[in-house]
């Protein structure tokens, strides 16, 4: 037995509820809407899909430049630019359903009573697995202080999203606060299934000749590469302190670096710049992990997590 | 749309800072289009982290006509295009393509201007080899090149080969051709008969410039134009371009361009 489980280990993990075949997804805002990709991946060796951040209207996005390269990494400032939610289960989501992948969808508000409409709304439409929610966005009746940045705006809004919807519920942390586990705490504690993070961390980039900042909004999120050791680190504390499912995200690129997210305590990861620079990235992942598992006669992805040795 | 490792065919220096690179390529290149481009990793490592867009300037074919590889014509400015610089024949690299929205070809025989500023020549040599193999007089067809410098003009000789009669050179700092900016010569030469269309690609100002006449004498143009770009597929929503009259949606360089008719964008 032992030698059939070390051929074919079990790479199946389970988040907030949804069984996902491999703990592989791909990150909100680096993917569309799954079809973008279809040409180059098998999307149906994905973990699972997270589509961009929807909002209840279309949104029109920051003005260019969005993005700028930086050492192993990418500033962007899209300002989460989007079809809107009605346009997205038309005209998008028939395509993913087609897929055995599961499709997650990241939602955003300005307000919390944006929040929970469009909670609300998620929660009548089939072919949904579960709901990310960005808590990273401005609270626009709170000086545009972000949501995820204070501990009780987050217990709020996890909340408000809570009591509409019954759909497994993932809260995507940022990691732009002091003491990540708190705000993790309050998401727990407001009835989140899952954490996922981290979404990117603020930071600038300047042309000196032109004394610009590289991008309009002046500043933006760093990710890729350059983020892993911080989002490692916070996904590790995280684990730690959670009650519930921890989905790590931060410049993974390789098997080796979703290994390190697994073994700090993540269930599963996200991959988000590395599929622009390689749209293959996350099924590589997939087998590489699957690799790791049979050269070191792992069994079952759940043995692996969370076993840092310290 | 495909993503392959691809070798390094050549990669010679066309004159200073300028390279003229071949790839190896899938033959399904067959069908890419003048104004499409590729997305080209320059290094397998991680910095820098993003592909880089470049025009395809033309296809390699086989005596037999079939498709074995592709050529960018590229000048350095940083970091990535120097590395591009330093491969060397048999250099293997990671090539995504062929990528956007093409120039669209008069419908009829036309009368067609091609106007290029700088390194914006690259993907002008495809288009007006395809407009010739697609039987199109290019005897007819006027090619304006326009750059800083004596150094910055490129492809004359090529586009004299495949039969192109006129091609008018101008340089800001007037050491070949006209000192003047390739609008110019541009303009005089529509008040002496009006083209059916311009083609143009080169730096934001000089593609303002020709947008604003084409405008002025009602002449359809379509423009090729530049953008950062995270990922060429319409997935990162980094290459937003402003719509004609702003509206209520931003268009995407790599899925709606990076050819647009002059007409449709707020330059
Ligand atoms: C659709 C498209 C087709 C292109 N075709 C060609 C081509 O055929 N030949 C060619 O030489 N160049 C082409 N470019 C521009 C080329 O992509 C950039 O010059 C290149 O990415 C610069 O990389 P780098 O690392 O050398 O420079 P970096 O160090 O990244 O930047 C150096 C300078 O170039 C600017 N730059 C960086 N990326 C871009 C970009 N994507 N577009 C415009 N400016 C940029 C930066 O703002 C900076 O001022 C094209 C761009 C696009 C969008
Ligand atoms: C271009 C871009 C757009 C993004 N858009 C979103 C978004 O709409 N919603 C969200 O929650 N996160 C968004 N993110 C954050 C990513 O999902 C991810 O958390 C972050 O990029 C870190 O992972 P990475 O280093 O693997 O990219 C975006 C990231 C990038 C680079
Ligand atoms: S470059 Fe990513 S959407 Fe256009």
């Amino acid at each position: 037995m032992a030698f059939e489980s070390e051929a074919t280990p079990d790479l199946t993990t389970n988040i907030a509820g949804v069984l996902l075949d491999n703990p592989v997804m791909t990150a909100s805002g680096t993917f569309g809407y799954g079809r973008e990709y279809s040409q180059l991946v098998d999307l149906n060796r994905l973990g699972a899909i997270v589509v961009k951040g929807l909002s209840l209207a279309p949104a029109k996005g920051n003005p260019p430049p969005r993005i700028a390269e930086t050492p192993c990494g990418m500033l962007n400032a899209i300002g989460l630019e989007n079809v809107g939610f009605d346009v997205f289960v038309e005209k998008k989501l028939p395509y993913l359903k087609t897929l055995s992948t599961p499709t997650w969808v990241n939602i955003y508000g300005k307000t919390i009573e944006e929040y929970s409409t469009l909670a609300r709304r998620v929660d009548g439409v089939e072919g949904i697995a579960g709901i990310e929610l960005n808590i990273s966005c401005p609270n626009v009746k709170v000086g545009g202080v972000a949501f995820g940045v204070d501990e009780e705006m987050a217990f709020e809004v996890v909340r408000a999203v809570r009591q509409q919807t019954g759909r497994p519920l993932m809260v995507k942390l940022s990691p732009n606060v002091t003491d990540i586990t708190r705000i993790a705490q309050s998401a727990v504690d407001a009835g989140a299934d899952a954490l996922s993070l981290i979404n990117t961390i603020t930071g600038m980039a300047i042309d000196i000749h032109r004394r610009r900042s590289k991008i309009a909004n002046i500043t933006g999120g760093l990710s890729g590469p350059a983020i892993k050791p911080v989002a490692l680190r916070m996904v590790w504390q995280v684990a730690q302190m959670s009650s519930v499912p921890v989905v790590g995200i931060g410049g993974i690129a390789t098997a080796e670096d979703a290994l390190e997210f697994l073994i700090a305590g993540a269930a599963a990861v996200q991959i988000g710049t590395a599929n622009f620079v390689d749209p293959g990235c996350a099924v590589r992942v997939v087998d590489g992990i699957r690799k790791y598992m049979i050269d070191h006669g792992i069994g079952r992805l759940t043995e692996l997590i969370g076993t840092l040795e310290t | 749309m495909i993503q392959e490792r691809v070798q390094v065919r050549y990669n010679t220096i066309e004159c200073s800072g300028y390279y003229r690179m071949g790839l190896t390529c899938h033959s399904d290149y067959r069908r890419a289009k003048p104004g499409q481009f590729v997305m080209l990793r320059v290094v397998d490592g991680m910095n820098p982290l993003l592909r880089r867009p470049f025009s395809i300037h033309r296809l390699i074919r086989s005596s037999a006509g079939a498709v074995e590889g592709l050529e960018i014509l590229y000048k350095v400015v940083g970091t990535g295009t120097e590395r591009l610089a330093d491969c060397r024949r048999g250099d293997g690299l990671n090539l995504l393509g062929p990528l956007g929205r093409p120039f669209s070809l008069p419908e009829r025989p036309a009368q067609v201007f091609i106007a290029a500023g700088g390194i914006g020549v690259a993907p002008m040599y495809f288009l007006t080899e395809t407009l010739q193999k697609k039987g199109f007089d290019i005897s007819s067809c006027v090619v304006f090149i326009g750059g800083r410098s004596k150094d910055d003009l490129l492809c004359m000789n090529d586009f004299f080969a495949i039969g192109v009669k006129t091609v008018n050179i101008t340089t800001d700092d007037g050491t070949a051709g006209e000192q003047d900016v390739v609008t110019g010569p541009i303009e005089r030469a529509v008040k002496e008969g009006r083209p059916d269309v311009i083609y143009a690609c080169g730096p934001l100002p000089m593609l303002r410039a020709t947008a604003r006449m084409a405008r002025r004498y009602d002449i359809p143009c379509q423009i090729s134009i530049e953008t950062m770009m995270g990922c060429g597929i319409g997935a990162c929503l980094g290459c937003a371009v402003s719509a004609a009259g702003g509206g209520d949606k931003y268009l995407h360089a790599c899925v709606d361009g990076p050819v647009f008719n002059a007409a449709d964008i707020d330059l």
